[in-house]
């Protein structure tokens, strides 16, 4: 096996199953900090057994997300060591902030969530429930920062041995590729976080139990889904979309699928591309609309693939996939949400049951979308691990060979499958138990 | 700048083992002294506020290898890879025992996380001291600086001393921190490991320093030989406090003896990073593992900032948690 495609087995193995937490703890520690403060201003049974419920659900999940992080702040040291002796002086700093400024935040005020038991004052708990989103929020901020960097490289200057150099640390946290990125990967969540509190009402609501807390759950999710799904169309994606269109062109054209380079060029809703023969099989095209969404004018010349040399492509296939996957949820949350939110006024939702069906079952796609936006996004950025300095071939350990991590890789697959089973199991247990009968 | 870099490292590790080293302490000398279900739940209680955030240190530690030495951060975790990769294992599988275990009510799956939890503590511990042994005795290097040894080679005598010593001692640190938290006849029980624990630890403790003599150049500065007294002194202080009121002296005292053990280690390393084995022929320095001044300067104020602020907030909120807990 080659040793390149086995380390990127791994690393994507290990950062997709890692994600799916954090996706979950930046969604969903807005809903813990703003319950537990009301249920510290409130000081009703209620109030702190819904705060007491998602805390227990965010701690999981956060715990999850701690032991699946472990081996990704080690791995660029295992596995990617060509990588991070050439730009560790500047990829190092990120996730150093990150370390220091949130994890310590992040996991020390959870501690005081979980451990409280009647000792500390209620208001020093929604305090540390804002700081705990705070780190969850900042940590999410400084590991994008870092890959905004590999993105769109700034700051930086490459000395005669090769090594890159940290010039400008301002640059990097301001990089302009790096605001909207952010802003995408957050909004992501947060609708992800609206998905799930809805989800989890309208399974208490259907099956006739917990149905108060239901509706609140269901009430605030659809909300908060409905704002981010749209800011997650728009601006954010749209945003992001533009900085792609202006840095990574043959990124774009591999997510659009545009093999030639055209004046007001469609853009493709479904399709299939064939690699070998330049086009796309089946599509359905809206005429012009590619040029208007990448330079807001219907004629403009978008580059195809074609512009640019074969071994520049990104695996046109994925990338392609991946993108419309995530475009397409998109879309459909926005519908998901907006049509619960319209039947929100006079209690109509609680009457279609029907929706609060779709309400539940729409729970795992948030995840998948989110997860498909992050491969557009690494995928897309072959065959570069630093976009246009320094290739993904060229990074990995000269020290570790491709049957070492084959090795590891099989150990991650079983560890994460059992990790995998036992948190679904004991999260459907907690919301087994629900609200009503948690322990406040 | 370097030499700062240096010491921001070198603090970070000590931290880590000054405070995960009772999470991992506890672990270890559990199964030895707690009888039953509520006893055994009392352990994992006493560490459960403070575990997640002890474990920071070690990203810390890591994060600010990679941004301040990254030639040494790149060649150690890929040259060591299967035993790196083993080590996060059983740092997952810790902290996967530790959380899952209050889950459900049922003792068999207590008893199963309690058994995961000291195994794999246990071996971190060992497989740590290891690492120690081997960084103060020097490892194969080629002349990029990457690992050339074997496995084998890391398994050596005086390596495995240091992991069967480093056990002894978190054990006793676990155990001084239990007799401090928990109250009552597990408490006490605690404090009677910490006497039982310590012959050990001091017998350990004076043959590793007699090898190290041996396996390393003896270093330059004064403060070197100020150390082992100290350390020395704090493993006395502990005898005599073991089973004084409050319990606090005997964590504290174990924790000077742990903090002086390391800064001992560090000073010896110094200014190697790693060392070349054998001793004497170079290794990685502060000064060939370091980058540009700018990112030297960026990674030590924000890792000096960062830590100037845990060390703030985190004892308000640990004193906050603080208080003992009770076996009923």
């Amino acid at each position: 096996m080659d040793p390149v495609l086995a380390d990127r087995l791994q690393f994507s193995f290990t950062i997709m199953f890692h994600y799916l937490f954090p996706i979950g703890t930046m969604g969903l520690a807005p809903f813990v900090a703003a319950y537990t403060w009301k249920a510290a201003r409130k000081q009703d049974e209620e109030s702190a057994k819904i705060a007491r419920f998602w805390t227990k659900i965010f701690a999981m999940t956060f715990a999850a997300g701690v032991v699946t992080g472990i081996p990704m702040e080690f791995q660029f040291g295992t596995n990617w060591a060509a990588f991070s002796r050439r730009s560790g002086a500047i990829v190092g700093q990120p996730l150093a902030m990150e370390s220091v400024f949130a994890f310590f935040l992040e996991s020390i005020f959870l501690g005081v969530l979980l451990y409280r038991r009647g000792r500390v004052p209620t208001m020093f708990t929604a305090w540390s429930a804002v700081l705990v989103c705070a780190g969850a929020w900042l940590s999410g901020f400084f590991v994008v920062a870092t890959n905004a960097w590999m993105q769109h490289p700034v700051g930086y200057s490459v000395a005669s041995d090769g090594t890159i150099r940290l010039e400008s640390i301002w640059a990097l946290l301001f990089s302009p590729f790096l605001s909207w990125q952010f802003a995408h990967v957050l909004t992501g969540a947060l609708l992800t976080g609206g998905f799930i509190v809805a989800g989890v009402g309208a399974y208490y609501l259907l099956s006739h139990r917990d149905e108060a807390a239901g509706r609140r759950f269901v009430r605030a999710g659809c909300t908060v889904g409905l704002v981010f799904a749209l800011l997650a169309v728009f601006p954010t994606g749209d945003r992001n979309g533009n900085d792609v269109t202006k840095y990574q062109p043959v990124k774009l054209a591999a997510m659009e699928g545009l093999f030639e380079s055209t004046h007001g060029a469609p853009l493709a809703i479904i399709g299939m591309p064939d690699i070998q023969k330049g086009h796309l099989i089946d599509p359905i095209f809206v005429p012009e609309f590619l040029s208007f969404l990448a330079y807001g004018n219907f004629n403009a010349n978008v580059e195809g693939l074609e512009a640019y040399a074969r071994e520049l492509w990104p695996p046109v296939e994925l990338t392609y996939y991946a993108y419309h996957v995530m475009v397409g949820l998109g879309t459909i949350f926005v519908g998901v949400s907006a049509l619960a939110v319209a039947l929100l006024p006079f209690g109509r939702l609680w009457r279609a049951r029907w929706l609060l069906w779709l309400l539940m079952l729409s729970m795992p796609f948030p995840f998948i979308a989110n997860e498909a936006g992050w491969t557009v996004s690494e995928v897309g950025r072959q065959p570069w691990i630093i976009y246009g300095l320094m290739r993904t071939a060229e990074g990995t350990s000269p020290t570790v060979a491709a049957g070492e991590v084959l090795f590891t890789l099989i150990g991650f697959a079983g560890m994460y499958f059992l990790l995998g089973v036992l948190y679904l199991y004991l999260l459907l247990r907690e919301i087994g138990t629900g609200p009503d009968n948690v322990l406040a | 700048m370097s030499v700062a870099g240096f010491v921001v490292v070198a603090l970070a590790v000590t931290m880590y083992v000054l405070l995960d080293g009772f999470d991992l302490g506890v672990a270890a000398v559990a199964p030895f002294i707690a009888r039953g279900d509520r006893e055994r739940a009392a352990a994992m209680a006493s560490i459960g506020p403070f575990w997640n955030g002890n474990e920071v240190w070690l990203i810390t530690a890591g994060a600010a290898l990679f941004a301040l030495f990254p030639a040494a951060y790149a060649s150690s975790f890929s040259g060591f890879y299967l035993p790196f990769i083993v080590v996060l294992w059983l740092l997952m599988f810790r902290g996967i025992a530790l959380e899952l275990r209050g889950h459900l009510p049922s003792e068999l799956w207590h008893q199963f996380w309690d058994g995961a939890f000291s195994c794999s503590s246990g071996l971190l511990i060992v497989v740590f001291g290891v690492a120690l042994g081997n960084l103060l005795r020097g490892v194969p290097l080629d002349a990029a600086g990457y690992f050339q040894g074997t496995f084998a080679f890391l398994l050596n005598p005086y390596a495995l001393l240091v992991g069967l010593f480093a056990l002894a001692a978190l054990a006793q640190h676990g155990a001084a921190f239990l007799a401090m938290r928990v109250e009552g006849a597990f408490g006490q029980k605690a404090a009677r490991a910490v006497l039982m624990l310590w012959p050990v630890v001091l017998g350990l403790y004076l043959v590793m320093t007699v090898l190290t003599l041996r396996v390393h150049l003896p270093g330059g500065a004064l403060w070197l030989f100020v150390m082992p007294v100290l350390s020395l002194g704090a493993l006395l202080g502990l005898r005599w406090n073991a089973t004084a009121q409050p319990a606090g002296w005997s964590f504290a005292m174990s924790s000077l003896f742990i903090v002086t053990l390391l800064a001992e280690a560090a000073g010896t390393l110094f200014p190697y990073l790693i060392p070349a084995f054998p001793a004497g022929h170079g290794g990685i320095s502060i000064f060939s593992a370091a980058p540009s001044s700018v990112a030297l300067g960026c990674a030590l104020t924000v890792t000096v900032a960062g830590i100037v602020m845990v060390s703030i907030y985190g004892p308000i909120v640990w004193w906050r948690m603080g208080g003992t807990i009770r076996v009923e």
